[in-house]
């Protein structure tokens, strides 16, 4: 027999004649019936969302000086290239910045900053747009995609990441309500990269960026 | 990992204060963290309640829905491999590896990777392991295995880490505090990320109804692992499957605050296949291999609900044995309450008997695992299995079969305590310091001595006069 039909009769075996008794083996509909139960009056396992709406919230979060995060609110993406050069010069760097193919960040090229597609390994800057921003941690989701390279959130110093209002999801099950269909890689992002590994002493930026920089764009 | 040693190096540990400090230093922390995460979050009780259920639920499906994340995994892309125990786990790896050629692997860490024997699978095979975390990092450096579930160098003080560092790191850090050297390490990985060849990491869930894994860090290293290597291979437990990301959100909820009393991980990442059509990075294969190692052994015997675990490590942070003695006397992949559990059922029990009973039963374990897994009971049960299995010494197997035998027989059990109360009596006032035949005992503990009549004695006596 093979490896995979070896486990899957030793799993049966003790599910139907294990040391605790036989296991009522349900039908697959019966186990789908189980496992949504088990995700009833989610309001119980959750915690209480920390502002009156989802964006309140969001920012409530992002105020949290452990996530390590800084957030800017920006009056539609017309306003942009504005925040970001805020940014930059605020934190002495050029105004240069590594930009995903997000089109919504072409303006950037024409607002006296520097852009490139081509992402180094030491970037001191680089911006992507999220898909979605979650309301109850104070994250952001990048999905993977032609125009959203997973590694723009991670090799940078300073990784600058625009959200639209109305992409904020109150809670973690309402983004899970969307996984499907998955995204080859989906990222959950909730502040600035750190390690706790040296004498539980946290550090900021260990491998990914030192720096996270929410833009809130509204419409 | 022959368990004879354990008593030694129980004691060695206990010598060593350097381990001691360090030790302290960091679940020190872990606890008073955890305890204002769970402050913070009201509804604790709950969510652990239903985290429990949900992986009960699993378990008692567990076939269903392997085959359904095999299933929606192979759909994505992704190539499924079944392994039944460490050797053929790793073995799936190397191979996959040289089937690659590759010369650089970068690992992300995890403690499945660990169990798999998985570092020493690779330098066998003559490739280059690069651990990315930055705890195995510093263990990799050290030539060290991970000492803590969640913290794998929580035995190395800043003063260790720095030393290694700056022997080992080109250019040397900067400084010795904490942030030079994340900094150093972080310059010195940064390179390997890019060139590595194949990424290994391991899985925190196994979504079935997408048939992707999800992984969980602080450092953004599996991410900088999992996405520049032209292959990609998670290896995970068979226990870690869940029926959706939803069911997966509410384990993250309780598993980050109970790990580290964050509320979330900085990164939660889930890989659903290889690289699609157009997509700008990631790699061109996805492998996951599912290891058995004994866990489907669990699903019919009495240690079921350890497969509960979600390998947070709060067990071992709030054990007041794993505080003494840190994680390497345990002599397995997974020290504490959890390993003493996990340990018998991966190396026998007759490699690590003493394990079990390396526990004071004070059910700190059992009242901060956020799976609610009945660690006291199940490691009783791995007692019970010592005596059946014949494992206790001969003394001691002697020594409770006298005592079996009195206790049986009631008047002589009486007769016995009636004459032994006068003669322990002749040892000490107060406290008994020594005592002939058990030399052991008293060496690190004082007996009180007992009173003047046994307990049956002064009951009938009193019995006796209520009656008058």
């Amino acid at each position: 027999m093979s490896a995979r039909d070896d486990i899957l009769a030793a799993i049966r075996a003790g599910l139907t004649h294990g040391r605790d008794g036989a296991l009522p083996r349900q039908t697959p509909a019966q186990i789908a019936a189980e496992a949504a139960a088990l995700l009833a009056d989610p309001d119980e396992i959750r915690p209480v969302p920390a502002g009156p709406d989802p964006v309140a919230s969001f920012i409530a979060k992002c105020a949290n000086p452990a996530l390590g995060v800084t957030l800017d609110r920006v009056p539609g993406w017309a306003a942009l290239p504005q925040a970001v050069m805020a940014y930059l010069a605020s934190h002495d760097l050029a105004p240069r910045i590594a930009v995903s193919a997000d089109a919504r960040l072409d303006a950037l090229a024409g607002a006296g900053l520097e852009t490139h597609r081509d992402i180094a390994p030491l970037e001191p800057a680089a911006i992507s747009v999220a898909q979605w921003g979650i309301a109850e941690t104070g994250s952001v989701v990048i999905h993977s995609a032609p125009d959203q390279p997973i590694l723009n959130a991670m090799l940078p110093r300073h990784w600058l990441v625009a959200v639209e209002e109305d992409r904020i999801l109150p809670f973690l099950d309402d983004y899970a309500a969307l996984a499907a269909p998955a995204p080859r890689n989906a990222v959950m992002i909730t502040g600035s990269s750190g390690t706790t590994d040296i004498e539980g002493y946290f550090v900021r930026g260990a491998h990914g960026p030192g720096f996270v920089h929410v833009l809130l764009i509204s419409r | 990992m022959a368990d004879a040693a354990f008593k030694t190096r129980a004691h060695d540990a206990l010598a060593d204060a350097n381990l001691k400090t360090a030790i302290d230093r960091t679940t020190g922390t872990a606890e008073t963290k955890r305890a204002a995460a769970v402050d913070a979050f009201p509804e604790f009780q709950a969510a652990r309640a239903r985290a429990a259920a949900i992986k009960d639920h699993v378990i008692a499906n567990l076939d269903h829905y392997l085959i359904a994340f095999e299933q929606n995994a192979t759909a994505a892309g992704a190539q499924v491999h079944w392994a039944r125990d460490a050797a053929e786990a790793a073995a799936i790896v190397s191979r996959i590896c040289s089937d690659a050629g590759a010369k650089i692997v970068t690992r992300a860490k995890s403690m499945l990777g660990e169990e798999i024997g998985l570092p020493h699978a690779l330098d066998d095979a003559g490739i280059e392991r690069v651990e990315t975390d930055l705890a195995e990092h510093i263990i990799q450096l050290a030539h060290e295995r991970p000492s803590h579930i969640i913290w794998p160098a929580m035995h190395r003080t800043r003063e260790d880490v720095a030393a290694l560092f700056f022997k080992d790191h080109h250019p040397p850090p900067d400084a010795d505090d904490a942030a030079s050297m994340v900094a150093s390490a972080r310059r010195v990985l940064r390179e390997k990320f890019l060139a590595a060849d194949v990424g290994i990491s391991g899985a925190n869930f196994l979504v079935a109804d997408t048939g992707a894994t999800c992984t969980v860090t602080n450092e953004g290293n599996a991410e900088l692992s999992t996405t520049p290597p032209r292959v990609h291979i998670v290896t995970a437990g068979i226990e870690k499957i869940v029926p959706s990301t939803d069911h997966a959100m509410a384990l993250l909820r309780v598993l980050v605050r109970s790990a580290t009393g964050g509320e979330v991980t900085q990164y939660t990442t889930f890989h659903c296949g290889p690289r699609r059509a157009g997509d700008a990075d990631g790699p061109e294969e996805m492998h996951i291999v599912l290891v058995d190692n004994g866990r489907a052994r669990m699903v019919g015997d009495e240690f079921r609900q350890m497969l509960r675990c979600i390998r947070c490590g709060a067990c071992m942070n709030h054990c007041v044995v794993y505080r003494q003695i840190g994680g390497h006397a345990y002599g397995g992949t997974y020290p504490g309450p959890m390993g003493a559990v996990l340990t018998p059922v991966l190396d026998g029990l007759a490699q690590s008997r003493d394990l079990p009973h390396a526990c004071t039963m004070n059910g700190r374990c059992e009242e901060v695992c956020p799976v609610r897994i009945p660690l006291k009971t199940l490691l009783k049960a791995w007692r019970l299995r010592t005596w059946d299995e014949g494992l206790v010494e001969k003394p001691v197997r002697y020594g409770l079969g006298l005592w079996g035998f009195a206790a049986c027989r009631p008047r002589l059990y009486r007769m016995g305590t009636r004459m032994a109360l006068p003669v322990l009596r002749l040892f000490g006032r107060g406290w008994i310091r020594k005592l002939p035949l058990a030399g052991g005992w008293t060496a690190t503990r004082d007996l009180p001595a007992p009173a003047a009549r046994s307990f049956m004695d002064q009951y009938e006596r009193q019995q006796k006069e209520a009656r008058k």
